[in-house]
Formats: C-alpha cells, structure tokens, sequence
C-alpha cells in the first residue's frame, strides 16, 4: 500500500485527500519506484481547480524523485537501489508508484533528490528552449520575458553560462534584482520601460535573434518589434491569455520571421531526448552553473496548504513535497 | 537621355492593363547604371504588382529580373564597367528595352550562363538557393515537400534538392505535370486532385512526417501542410497563388507537435551586397555544374507580354517564361 494524495472532484485545496491506495508490481518495462521528494507546479493547481480538466478520481503531480524498488520483466539500464527522477508523468503525489522504466532518468551523485524532484519541468523546459528549440550561441544578445519566474531564473543562469547576454523582462524592482542576481544583463521592469525600444536601445538598433515568451497575449507585438530580421519567436506559454489567431504575413512584414509554439512533451517524446534533456540539464546543475533554490519543503500529507501557499503567492523559487 | 518601349498599367487589373509604350529614360543617376535588356523573366510576382496586391506608385511598369549590358554607369559605381553582361535583380520596372538600376542590384554574368537563362532563372533560383540552404537547412537523407512542384521556383528546387542529397515529395495538378516534375528530380509527385496528400506523405515517411514543408501556394494547402509535418518540423509559407492563408491559433503549432512556421521573403536573404553576390555565386555554380537545369518553356515578345500574363495565370506555361524584347 501506498500514501496518495488523490482528488475526487474539482475544486479548491480542500480536494486534496490523503489516501491509502494499493500500487501493483510494476508490469513488463516498469519499475517501481519509492519517491523520496515530488515536485510542485503551477499546473497541478489548473488540474485541481478544474481548468485543466482530468479523469476521476485523479492523483496529480508532474514529477518527482527517488529510488528504483523493484523491476518489471524486460527493463535493461536501470537496477534496484539507482537513484532516479522523472518529468511529465501525472500521478506524482505519492510515496511509491509504478511508471515505465524509459520515462525515468538516473540521477547523479552531483544532485540530491530534492533538487530533482524541484527542477525536472522547469529545467528540462530551460534546456530545449536553450540549446534546440532556438539553439542560442556565444556572443548573442537575447530577450527572455518573465526572467524572476521559475523558468526564466534557471534560463538566465543557463544561458549566461553559455556566453549570451540575456534581457528579461520583469513586472517589479524586487524582481528585476532577482533576476540580474541570476545572470539577466538587462532586466527590463514592464510597468515603466517600453520593452521593443529598450531592446533596440541595448543592441543598438539591430533588435535580437530570439524571443522566448510566455506570457503570449500582452507581450506579442513586443516581441516581434523586438527581434531582428529572421529572428525567431519562441511561445512557450501565455500566463496573461492565448495569443490570438494571426495571419503568416505578420511574420513576413516583421522581417522573414520564424514562430514556434513548442511544448515539453515533444521535446523529450524519445528516449534519446529525455536522456539528452537529462543529462544536460543534470550537468549545467551538478557543475553549480545553474542553481535551483528549493525555499520550502512541506509533508506530503501537507499538499493542500502547499496549493494554498503557491496559489498565495507565498513561496518563492521552488517548492517540494516529501513522502 | 533615351527614348524606349516599355510595357506600363496605369491602373491595376486584368492583363488588359499592360501597354507597350514610349518612355524617356534619363542618364543613370548616382549610384545606377542603364542596362539594354536582351531578356526579361516572368514572375508571379508581376502578376500581384499587377492587380495591386502590392502597393506600386502609377503609372508602373512591372518586372522583378532581366538580364542584358550595361550601355552607361551613372557617378560613383565602383565594381561594374560598361560592355558588362549582367543580371537586373529584385526590379520594379524589368519589364523595357532598357532599365536604369540601382547597381547594388546587379550581378556579373560568367561565361557559363546565357542571358535567356539568367533572365528566366535568377529570381527563381535564388529563392531555392535561400529557402533550401538558409531559411531552412536540408541535410542530405531528408524527405521534403515541395507544393507546386512543377512550377518555375519548384522545378528548380527539385533539382537542387536532389543535388544535396534529399528526397523531394512534389505536389502538382495534373499528370503532365507529375512527369515533369519527376524528370526535374521529383521522387513522389502526388497530384493534388488525385490523392490524400497528408496520407500519402505519412506513408512515404514511415508515418513520421516531413521535417519541412515549402508552401508557395497559401490558403488552398496550409491546413494540409501543417499536417504532413513531422514534430518539430518548419512550415516554409513563401507564396500564396491561392490567396492568403487564413489567420491561424498559435496553440495549433504546439498540437501539430511543437512546428514551427516562417514567412520570408527575398529581401530578408539578400539584405546586403554581399549576401547578394553569394547567393547568385551558388545560383551560377549549381548551373555551369550541370545540376541544375533550367528550362524555358515558352518566349512572348515584349508587345506580347499581356499574353504571357494570360498563360501564366492560367496555368498554361511550363518551366520557365521570357520576354524577349
């Protein structure tokens, strides 16, 4: 039997129940896996509030950390006793579970398990963005919307260890000294600066190479102004509205444009992704070029006063939860 | 000071518009040189400068490319001589016995290419040599589509794909066309009317998709097109011959398996002298090499070029059209 943290209908925080839930052995090309620490994210508040709906009664939670248990038939790679995280398989609020063995990747001794569990989403998300979606290259100059946000930190640190300067944007002062603490050149505060004639203004004219953006409907026109002739566009997300529908000559008139709207799931949809993913991101965190601040911890059985504190504004940087 | 025959529309229309006229041309100015056109290419372009679809101050006289002599320098051109042969790029205004350009948008013509050929080929070719090489990299044991296959740009880029080493998936309207195409290098033509060409394309990748899909043709194929794209594939819309795509949900690109979608044009590509002179200097290697051949379908007289026009719009030309003044 296991502990599980389950929801038997949309709501508020109080849907969280703590339940005793049996977990089966792991089937051919599973493993079992006992979490030692398990993630929080902003989705898993969507999920529970019903925003993003799911199939009832549903466990949550994206990802997290921990020890290989028992091993089902047919599962090469991997032992009993390895250390081990996984992104992007709901069902994380739990103390064990079963999950196929090619979702997970092994954890080196460099990073401890909290740490894992805190960074697999926004790390591997700062990872594709960074090194594939737009791979970005020493020398280059590029602007990152939301820089204080759990991405945008790991971003700005990510980044400036790979020879860029970063612009990102902010919403406060506080932030913006956030974010330059974390290796963003040029914080750019949205309530009082122009964001296009700011980034024209620090590149002199030429306007950057790549946009990543993901707040979507406020920021679209700025961020096309700001790029420079056969730029690209990255929107990874849109936490002030979709953007709305746009006809291709947009692209042509801001200059031979390029526009993507990528998602995680497609970047780590391989076996020979999620590990690049990993091992990437495992390394720019293990050699301390990238840090990942996990400021609380709460029992996994505490889940619900989690939801209420991220949704409160309460916490900063990364939270976790542990079984 | 010279006196020409220039084809010029005073109002925007049909091909009716287009009269062969008497015009002075100056002297070169600064910076121009005056070329004596012996060939004037064909491009849709023409067409939607034509009909207005691009703004054009009138009375105009259409044309993007041509290819001629240089007969007089204006002051201050440094890298051209008179008694040069020479392609006219990106116009306005090719379509006259004689043109005064701006000479950052001339080219040297090698020994290798004849006139008819630079003329009916150069705008064309260095959209391929941009679209394949630049705007999106093919890499050798990749599978393409390219729509409008049998067209001017799409013959071309079928023997340029071929060249480095891709498999080209083709889309054409009729049977004829899907030999021509085939015999440019097509492996897959798939005609339009006929077949189910996102089926056809997942079959012909293993069900994965194409890594990219080059679309000249706009609002008829964009839904099918985003379609045929493997996850992460780039949609290349550089046309629109059957009118502008509808606006699109940016979320679709993260459905369709996080693709991306660029909308370039020319301009972007050869933004500068230099980057001018190295497409045209691939455009000029791939044809003396023997790669790529260019084929001219169909001449018209300069007094003819409303029928040219005609032909071009309704689909009856092949390869490439010249106007031979």
């Amino acid at each position: 039997m296991a502990t599980a943290i389950r929801m038997h209908a949309a709501g508020g925080p109080e849907v969280l129940r703590v339940e005793e839930v049996a977990v089966g052995d792991p089937g051919p090309g599973e493993v079992l896996i006992g979490h030692s620490a398990v993630g929080l994210n902003f989705i898993d508040t969507y999920q529970r509030s019903g925003l993003y709906p799911m199939a009832l009664p549903a466990t949550l939670g994206m990802e997290a950390a921990g020890v290989v248990e028992v091993l089902g038939d047919g599962v090469n790679g991997i032992e009993v006793g390895d250390r081990v995280a996984y992104p992007m398989t709901g069902g994380a609020y739990c103390t064990e579970r079963t999950i196929p063995a090619d979702k997970v990747v092994k954890v080196p001794d460099s990073v401890d398990d909290n740490t894992a569990a805190a960074m697999m989403l926004k790390g591997m998300t700062a990872e594709y963005l960074l090194h594939r979606t737009f791979p970005v290259e020493a020398g280059q100059t590029i602007l990152f919307h939301a820089a204080a946000g759990g991405v945008g930190l790991i971003a700005c640190q990510w980044a400036k260890a790979m020879g860029v300067t970063v612009i990102g944007t902010v919403s406060t002062d506080a932030k913006a000294e956030l974010a330059r603490a974390h290796g963003c050149d040029h914080p750019i505060v949205t309530s009082r600066e122009d964001i296009a004639a700011r980034v024209k203004e620090i590149t002199e004219g030429k306007g950057v190479p790549v946009v990543y953006d993901s707040i979507g409907a406020d920021t679209f026109e700025a961020s096309l102004a700001s790029l420079s002739p056969r730029g690209m566009m990255v929107s990874f997300g849109q936490s002030s509205g979709p953007v709305t529908s746009f006809n291709p000559a947009v692209l042509a008139a801001g200059g031979s444009l390029y526009y993507t709207r990528p998602g995680l799931a497609n970047y780590i949809a391989t076996r020979e992704d999620l590990e690049l993913s990993g091992k990437r991101l495992f390394d720019v965190v293990g050699s301390g070029k990238v840090s990942i601040k996990v400021n609380q911890t709460y029992a996994l059985t505490e889940t619900g006063q989690a939801h209420r504190d991220l949704e409160g504004r309460k916490t900063t940087g990364s939270t976790v939860l542990l079984p | 000071m010279t006196r020409v025959k220039a084809i010029r529309f005073h109002e925007h229309g049909g091909s009716d518009v287009l009269k062969l006229e008497d015009i002075t041309l100056p002297d070169p100015g600064p910076g121009e040189a005056r070329v004596r056109n012996t060939a004037i290419g064909l491009n849709f372009y023409d067409v939607y400068e034509r009909k207005g679809l691009y703004s054009i101050e009138l009375p105009a006289t259409p044309g993007t490319e041509s290819a001629g002599v240089i007969e007089a320098l204006g002051e201050g051109v440094m890298d051209l001589e008179v008694g040069d042969r020479v392609a006219a790029l990106t116009g306005p205004g090719n379509y006259a016995e004689a043109i005064n350009v701006d000479a950052g948008q001339l080219v040297r013509l090698p020994p290798g290419i004849d006139d008819r050929t630079a003329a009916a080929c150069m705008t064309k070719a260095m959209t391929v040599e941009y679209l394949l090489e630049r705007c999106f990299q093919i890499r050798r044991g990749q599978t393409i589509l390219f729509h409008a296959a049998a067209g001017g740009v799409g013959l071309i880029a079928c023997q340029w794909a071929t060249t480095l080493g891709a498999r080209v998936i083709g889309t054409v309207s009729t049977q004829a066309k899907a030999d021509l195409a085939r015999q440019n290098g097509c492996d897959v033509p798939v005609i339009m009317a006929q077949e189910d060409l996102v089926e056809r394309v997942r079959q012909e990748t293993g069900g994965k998709g194409v890594p990219v899909v080059y679309d000249s043709i706009g609002k008829d194929s964009f839904d099918a097109s985003l379609d045929c794209l493997a996850r992460r594939g780039t949609m290349v819309s550089f046309g629109q011959s059957s009118g502008e795509p509808e606006p699109f949900r940016p979320l679709l690109l993260a459905q369709k398996g996080s693709i991306y979608i660029t909308r370039p044009g020319m301009w972007d590509y050869a933004a500068t002298r230099g980057e001018l002179l190295a497409s045209a200097e691939r455009v000029f290697s791939m044809i003396a090499s023997g790669k790529v051949k260019i084929t001219i379908g169909q001449t018209f007289g300069l007094d003819e070029t409303a029928a040219a026009h005609d032909a071009l719009e309704n689909r009856q030309t092949v390869g490439s059209t010249v106007i031979l003044p």
